[in-house]
């Protein structure tokens, strides 16, 4: 499984960055988004979701979207900064009129960008007009995305607008020193390339109605010409990996047996990190298995306004995914833990799927709208998902008993976890978390932590989730409703009326977090361990299955690795500390992508030879620091 | 990040407790006051200065106060008016204001083991654009007139390979030279092509997406430019320029490394050296920005 995720460093240095279209696999952070121009894509978003979240479309105006680096929202902000007031876009917001919501959006949005431009225009001195001019250019991105999808000749003019605009407000200098003036004349005509675009496009007293609303131009839109504007997530979202990074504990791995060697488990690994197996959205969106559930564990940060109600959770039936598998139910659940897979079934929350093979098969189909996937291929997902390990634990035996090294308030909370009550039907809490079978009994219990339906509804059952790990995957129940192990503790005192006392509850809690906890449950990156390093190792182990592909002539299998394979490893290199070898990467990956190249044309002599320069590259890299 | 610096917006902060955005009108005698250049998010950047000066403040023992100037001009205007005592600052603004004001380095950033980077002309891969030379006539993107890494040091790559005649005449050699606003802004419009070139930072290419970054590589380097500077008002007191040094330098600690984040995110400090500018002053007066 390769780490998609590009560290603080990258963080620290691309605070600038903007994103805009298609996201390959590894996500980089996203430049801040004004706060109206945030709304309007939250709004674009959500519109595009049925049934219509009509309370987030009011939040997404009203608060700061989630991670803003702005204290207020979109409305306070326009209050405080600008003159054109949202009545209208409110009125049609509390009417829950979606073409008209998306009308004064976006007539907002193009009525802003020219606010600013006048005042690029007017401004005194050319700090406060390159002040207006980023201001504009940060609105105009709004809809950006979609003038380049449907119009590139506009948007390479607009682009270049722009430059035009920025570079003739002139300079202030240094107390004088280095000053030039602002060229007016040119400054208009920059100016007016983007107004009468804006104008024809985002201005328009009628739009045409849309059945998927988006920043496309007007004009666009009325030639009836269609096009799909590349999938975007919208300001809030987070993909990237959780941090720290949960170890990944492979059985394979702990007896010394290298990955190399087993090239159905290397090729699942491979599937499991790759987005090239789901359709879209997810696949131009880098979703991956491995954007959920990091290094087989959780991802406790993903979040995706309308799908997700908090970090960590998703509702992977919603409208965004796979539109035919919209349950239309909001119901989004708490990431779970793959940990000890061969061992947690049945599958899914409520333990619907007996077969872990019928459910990745429902995941890749259903869930994320990808294409059926050939027997090989889950066969490998399954040989690679069925090594995934629970994290060694020293204070806990292999038949789940404490050992000396549990804290005492663990060894008293463990008396307490085996004591039956009667409120639970003489059961205890270890009845269904078995310690011998690692805390779970492969059973569906209500236990009351799900809302009904319906009257009379019997859909409470939930499988019973193992404790071990769980230290480290809070929240906690399936909608992650409980936010610690304490939380659960009291959940179970206050409904079952169970009668603890305080210190009985600590006990439990206690043992819980000694029960779910690990010797080491995160990776440890340093300056030779590093992030890049990681990576490296693991698509170069995924590669290796060339070996056993190239000679059987398997097109199909090795154009899946060769295309995920390397766009992951150029889009890894952003991640090294050392930048003057990213060359070197870049053409390693080249070197990949012309194996792939070769099949395609049915050069298998060709293929060959790239795979044995890869090979040979690919060692020369790795026996240099990165 | 663009910034909102209007009337509304100037009272808004002003309330922020110690920090404000407008010009400090009361500061007390012994408060040193910080003036600081968005790079960002103005919010942010005030919620930043907050947690700085509060800390230096505990470190040397006096009040600390920060406000946010419009630009680098801002901040040396503020110095020679005595509105603020410390600035940051870009190595080129710092010796024109060494030599208007006569503004004194106390800290250079750090970079990657460094207190000096360079300026890089990029291109995209796929030009087939090989050297400088292969740029006559073509379209170029700096980051800003008054910048030495996004401007004057890799427009002297071309001086300095017999391309250009001085830097008054880019003109004549390029077909349109574009004053972008920034790195990030040069660098994209150079990767999605609106220019054929990109002149900026030796890091700028970490502004792009990481498929962006895959696409384009650069053809010429400058010389080492010392990094962006720290500098204090002529006349500061030498005691309190010292504890504001120190305190500044054992950001360095590992302890305290996590509030370098607060300030540009460079990796460190070091006291700086004057000497070390000599090379932006001779550059500043090819440019005929010094005498």
């Amino acid at each position: 499984m390769i780490q998609k995720f590009l560290g603080a460093f990258i963080a620290a240095l691309a605070s600038a960055l903007v994103l805009s279209g298609p996201v390959a696999a590894t996500p980089a952070k996203e430049a801040p988004w004004l706060p109206e121009a945030a709304a309007y894509r939250l709004t674009l978003f959500l519109g595009n979701l049925e049934p219509l979240p009509w309370d987030d479309v009011g939040t997404a105006w009203a608060e700061p979207y989630r991670g803003s680096e702005f204290s207020v929202g979109a409305l306070a902000w326009l209050d405080g900064s600008s003159d054109i007031g949202p009545a209208p876009l409110l009125d049609a917001i509390t009417r829950e009129d979606r073409q008209a919501v998306f009308a004064e959006a976006t007539r907002l949005i193009a009525r802003r960008i020219d606010e600013e431009l006048d005042r690029a225009v007017m401004a005194d001195d050319p700090a406060r007009a390159q002040q207006a001019v980023r201001t504009a250019r940060e609105l105009y991105r709004a809809f950006a995305d979609g003038i380049a999808a449907a119009d590139p000749d506009a948007s390479r003019r607009i682009g270049l607008a722009w430059l035009e605009l920025n570079s003739s407000t002139g300079s202030a200098g240094v107390l004088g020193t280095g000053d030039t003036p602002a060229n007016r004349e040119t400054m208009e005509a920059a100016r007016g390339v983007i107004s009468g675009y804006l104008a024809e496009n985002y201005l328009v007293d009628d739009f045409t109605p849309r059945r998927t609303l988006s920043a496309l131009p007007e004009t666009f839109v009325l030639s009836g010409r269609t096009i799909e504007v590349p999938p975007s997530l919208p300001p809030g979202s987070d993909m990237f990996d959780q941090d720290p990074l949960p170890r990944l504990v492979l059985n394979f791995e702990e007896q010394g047996i290298d990955e190399t060697d087993l090239p159905l488990v290397a090729y699942g690994d491979m599937l499991f990190d790759s987005a090239q197996i789901f359709g879209n959205p997810a696949q131009d969106l880098g979703v991956a298995c491995s954007t959920c559930h990091n290094r087989s564990d959780v991802n406790q940060r993903l979040f995706i306004p309308g799908a997700s109600h908090q970090p960590g959770a998703i509702d992977v039936d919603g409208a965004f995914f796979n539109p035919i598998f919209n349950d239309r139910r909001d119901d989004p659940i708490d990431i779970p833990s793959l940990r000890g897979l061969r061992f947690t079934g049945p599958y899914g929350r409520d333990g619907r799927f007996a077969s872990l093979r019928d459910f990745t098969r429902n995941v890749i189909v259903n869930e994320f709208g990808g294409d059926e996937p050939t027997p090989f291929m889950l066969d490998a997902l399954l040989a690679y998902m069925l090594e995934f390990d629970f994290l060694p634990n020293s204070m806990l035996t292999p038949d789940g008993q404490l050992t000396e090294a549990a804290p005492e308030a663990a060894q008293r909370g463990e008396a307490i976890f085996n004591t039956p009550f009667a409120a639970l039907g003489d059961r205890s809490c270890a009845s269904c978390h078995v310690p011998d079978t690692n805390f779970l009994d492969r059973q569906a219990h209500d236990i009351g932590s799900v809302a009904s339906a319906y009257d009379g509804a019997r859909t409470g059952a939930m499988d019973t989730p193992t404790l071990l790990g769980t230290a480290y995957t809070a929240p906690y129940f399936h909608d992650g409703s409980l936010p610690t192990l304490a939380a659960v503790v009291d959940w179970f005192d206050e409904s079952k009326a169970l009668g603890l006392t305080a210190a009985e509850r600590a006990d439990l809690t206690a043992y819980l977090e000694t029960v779910g906890a690990a010797d080491e449950p995160y990776e440890a990156f340093d300056a030779e361990n590093t992030a890049f390093r990681l990576a490296f190792s693991e698509l170069t182990t995924f590669a290796s299955t060339l070996n056993t592909l190239l000679p059987q002539r398997d097109a199909e299998h090795i154009l899946l690795l060769t295309d995920t394979v390397a766009a992951d490893l150029s889009a890894d290199a952003s991640t090294m500390s050392n930048l003057a070898a990213r060359p070197e990467v870049y053409a390693l990956a080249e070197r990949l992508a012309e194996v792939g190249a070769a099949v395609r044309g049915e050069d298998w002599v060709a293929a060959e030879a790239s795979w044995t320069a890869f090979k040979s590259e690919a060692d020369a890299i790795e026996e240099r620091a990165f | 990040m663009a910034i909102h610096l209007n009337r509304r917006t100037m009272l808004a902060l002003a309330g922020a407790g110690a920090v404000s955005l407008a010009t400090p009108l009361a500061a007390q005698d012994t408060a040193l006051r910080l003036a600081f250049i968005p790079q960002e998010n103005p919010e942010k950047l005030l919620g930043d200065i907050e947690a700085i000066t509060g800390w230096l403040a505990s470190e040397i023992d006096v009040p600390v106060e920060g406000f946010v100037t419009i630009d680098h001009a801002a901040a040396v205007e503020a110095l020679r008016n005595g509105d603020a005592d410390i600035s940051f600052m870009g190595a080129l603004p710092f010796v024109l204001a060494e030599a208007e004001i006569g503004a004194v380095p106390l800290l250079s950033e750090v970079y990657r083991d460094a207190p000096s980077y360079t300026g890089r002309i990029f291109v995209r891969r796929d030009s087939g654009i090989a050297g400088l030379a292969d740029l006559r006539g073509r379209d170029i993107a700096f980051a800003d007139p008054i910048s030495e890494s996004g401007y004057l040091y890799p427009l002297a790559e071309f001086v300095e390979a017999g391309l250009i005649d001085g830097p008054g005449a880019a003109e004549a050699f390029f077909g349109r030279v574009f004053f972008a606003g920034g790195y990030q802004q040069a660098m994209q419009a150079m990767a999605e092509g609106l220019v054929d070139a990109a002149g900026a930072s030796q890091y700028a290419d970490l502004l792009l997406t990481p498929q962006q970054q895959a696409q384009v590589t650069w053809i010429a380097e400058s010389p080492p430019i010392p990094s962006h500077v720290v500098i204090a008002r002529p006349g500061l007191d030498a005691e309190v320029q010292d504890r504001f040094t120190n305190a500044m330098l054992q950001l360095n600690e590992p302890e305290n490394r996590d509030k370098l984040r607060y300030l540009y995110g460079p990796d460190g400090y070091v006291r700086a050296d004057s000497a070390a500018y000599g090379g932006v002053r001779d550059m500043a007066r090819r440019y005929g920005l010094l005498e």
